[in-house]
């Protein structure tokens, strides 16, 4: 058995028109070939290289370049994407919306970084708003937000959420990583208000398909903040019946909704805290190496009901 | 003579189900022509979704250390020849156990055959390995039979399982033997290009008697994976990429990156002829991973360029390469949109097949990322300005703890 005589038999049995049968067949033998993903890819990897080299173009002649030319420049820039983008763009709906031309997204999302470092520039060099700087953050998430939901544009979404995170105090840093008592708190508030415009976003009907990226980045912000309470705490705080409640709410979720990356989540942070809790009271080699026997083959066999719960064809 | 666990109508069955899945998801079928695909197309095996198939790799590998780790702490093993002995004991159970649980419980890409499957063979060649080095051989000799014996041991896994990376793993080991044989420098790429250039054109000229699509899909991997393998091997630049701007530039430019002159520009031609010809093969053959494996070489080769060349980098010059790779895109779209039916020889810029969605992409994260990047890359402030002295603002921060707390 191979595609095509399997496509020929569903044909002649009714299962299949002949304009799928016609279709199919050329798609299997490639003869219509689709190089949408790569000229996606492309412009995409394009507009990346070309924020690069506006940032390191400025950052290396900024003073040659003058305060006016740079600001001016990239204030143009995002003035120009965005005013495309609302020309050309489709009518606002709640639902999906496709966009206009493969283009269109990344002339959204370059416009974006151009306001971005535009106002990051201006507000390194002057410093206009002094203390209030962290502001600046809210209103490029507000844009940001604005401009995702309507154009429909989930790397601009994304973009917004990483300014939130930032208006909350987050930065790629080893102070970050080391999940500091200020930051631990900070992640847990921005992971609740991530949820809750998420949901409310969902709830809404709203760019329903937008919750998923809400979703990923409150669970990682919200699982990570309170392992890291475990770590610190272990038993003497509410960080680990809460983070065992967070768990099971993302387990169950990816069970209701059979979206398994949920599940991997679930299984990694569970399993992240439950050897935080159980290595800290197993002394010597050998309990350690039990332990990592049990615990492993515990999960094979949850991971092996799931699965077969689950059972999929391919 | 079929090596394979699996017979090649199972394999042919599953890859027809990957299309059929393609198709439901691009709503080229319904869910119903879809059942019934699936009910024609039973393979008889037990297999998982992506995500349990990571899990079960990650914590059968646990497992397998784990218990390792527990017999040579209870056992207390000493002495070279016993740690041997127990390797080689333990890689030929977990092969074994690999095997039984694909024979037994039909499994197939399930994570746990694979994790074993690698286990056993990493074990086995260690266990040999040790046995070797208490033989008194060079260090040389000691790394080119351990090479020589992951590679053999690796495409024994590819034959006997199927898994592709086995065979990425075996040529990747391959190409470890050229660098042991106290070559020149130019002389152990010069082999590893083409040894691996003459295993890509026998496994071309091999698939024109193939009659088998997952066998084809499979040898369009490998394919891809081989040329990689060449590209890495002459693209002697490659090691200086983005030094120029995102790291510490070479004290001083070497100009022909200590190798012979002639070898340095005859793989400065190759840098361009090797994507070109992988391109061409690619786009005739409609080989999606090989024509984009060749899409990024081409890429590289104009990132090296300047590097190959000794010309001076400037700021701009990744700004230059973006406008170019956009402008090309924009064209080639342009180009295929005019043809008849939005195609020309049938290639098309409409996305006929949606790749599977599980929610958030690598895109969405470069982009989630995009804007501390952005701020990385500021100018520091000058103190010459008014109001000069902050570290933060656009679309993302770069300032610290302090600067929150006053929040």
């Amino acid at each position: 058995m191979n595609v095509t005589s399997l496509l020929k038999e569903m044909h002649q049995a009714g299962e299949l028109s002949s304009t799928q049968l016609g279709a199919l067949t050329e798609l299997h033998l490639k003869k219509r070939y689709s190089v949408h993903q790569e000229l996606r890819a492309a412009i995409y990897i394009g507009v990346l290289l070309v924020t690069a080299g506006v940032g390191l173009t400025i950052r290396q002649y900024f003073e040659q370049l003058g305060d006016i030319a740079i600001v001016g420049s990239l204030t143009a820039g995002a003035l120009a994407a965005f005013l495309y983008c609302f020309v050309k763009g489709r009518p606002w709906s709640g639902g999906e919306v496709e966009s206009p031309s493969i283009l269109f997204d990344y002339i959204l999302l370059f416009g974006c970084t151009l306001y971005a470092a535009d106002v990051g520039y201006i507000e390194t060099q002057f410093r206009v708003l002094g203390d209030s700087w962290h502001d600046y953050l809210l209103v490029s998430a507000a844009l940001f937000f604005f401009l995702a939901y309507r154009f429909d544009n989930r790397l601009v979404l994304s973009m917004a959420l990483s300014t939130l995170a930032a208006w909350f105090g987050f930065q790629l840093s080893a102070r970050f990583v080391s999940f500091h008592h200020y930051y631990r708190e900070s992640a847990i508030a921005y992971s609740l208000v991530t949820f809750a415009l998420g949901s409310l976003s969902h709830r809404l009907a709203v760019k329903k398909h937008f919750f998923d990226i809400y979703l990923n980045f409150t669970v990682h912000f919200l699982l990570a903040a309170l392992l890291s309470g475990v770590f610190q705490y272990l038993f003497a705080s509410w960080h680990l019946p809460a983070t065992a409640a967070a768990i099971a709410a993302v387990a169950v979720y990816s069970m209701r909704t059979r979206r398994f990356l949920y599940m991997l989540y679930a299984i990694l942070y569970g399993y992240a805290c439950l050897s935080v809790v159980v290595l800290e009271f197993t002394h010597g080699a050998a309990a350690t190496y039990m332990y990592g026997i049990v615990s492993s083959l515990a999960v094979i066999g949850l991971i092996f009901v799931l699965s077969r719960r689950f059972k999929e064809g391919t | 003579m079929n090596i394979s666990l699996y017979t090649a109508e199972q394999e042919e069955r599953l890859f027809i189900r990957r299309e059929a899945r393609a198709w439901a998801r691009s709503g080229l079928i319904t869910d119903d022509q879809l059942r019934i695909i699936d009910a024609r197309t039973d393979p008889g095996l037990n297999r998982t979704n992506v995500f349990f198939r990571i899990l079960f790799f990650l914590f059968t590998n646990s497992c397998v250390q784990a218990v390792i780790g527990f017999y040579a702490f209870v056992i207390r093993i000493r002495g070279e020849i016993a740690i041997a002995c127990s390797a080689l004991a333990f890689g030929v159970v977990m092969a074994g156990l690999a095997e039984t649980l694909v024979r037994r419980k039909s499994l197939y890409r399930y994570g746990i055959e694979e994790a074993l499957a690698l286990s056993g063979m990493a074990l086995i060649c260690a266990g040999i390995v040790i046995f070797i080095s208490q033989l008194n051989v060079e260090p040389r000799s000691l790394i080119t039979t351990a090479a020589m014996l992951a590679s053999a041991g690796a495409f024994w896994m590819y034959l006997r399982f199927g898994f592709p990376y086995a065979a990425v793993i075996s040529v990747a080991c391959a190409c470890v033997v050229p660098f042991q044989l106290s070559l020149p420098p130019a002389g152990e790429r010069a082999m590893v290009a083409m040894v691996l250039a003459l295993v890509l054109l026998t496994g071309i000229r091999a698939e024109g008697f193939e009659t088998r699509d997952f066998r084809k899909e499979r040898s369009a991997i490998l394919q891809a994976c081989l040329l990689a393998g060449i590209y890495l091997a002459v693209n002697l630049r490659l090691p200086e990429l983005g030094r120029a701007h995102f790291g510490d530039p070479a004290p001083f430019h070497d100009p022909h990156a200590g190798f012979p002159a002639l070898f340095y520009w005859a793989t400065y031609g190759l840098t361009f002829l090797v994507p070109a010809l992988g391109l061409y093969h690619g786009l005739r053959s409609r080989k999606r991973l090989l024509t984009n494996v060749s899409l990024i070489a081409a890429l590289l080769t104009l990132a090296t360029n300047k590097d190959y060349l000794g010309f001076e980098h400037y700021a701009w010059d990744p700004a230059v390469l973006g406008v170019v790779m956009v402008v090309a895109a924009v064209v080639i779209m342009r180009w295929l949109a005019s043809g008849s039916g939005e195609a020309r020889r049938g290639f098309t810029a409409k996305n006929l097949l949606k790749p599977e969605d599980h929610g958030i992409n690598v895109a969405d994260l470069g982009a989630a990322l995009l804007p501390g990047a952005i701020q990385a890359n500021l100018p520091p402030s000058s103190p010459e300005k008014p109001f000069a002295g902050g570290q933060s603002g656009g679309g993302g921060a770069s300032s610290g703890y302090g600067s929150c707390e006053g929040k």
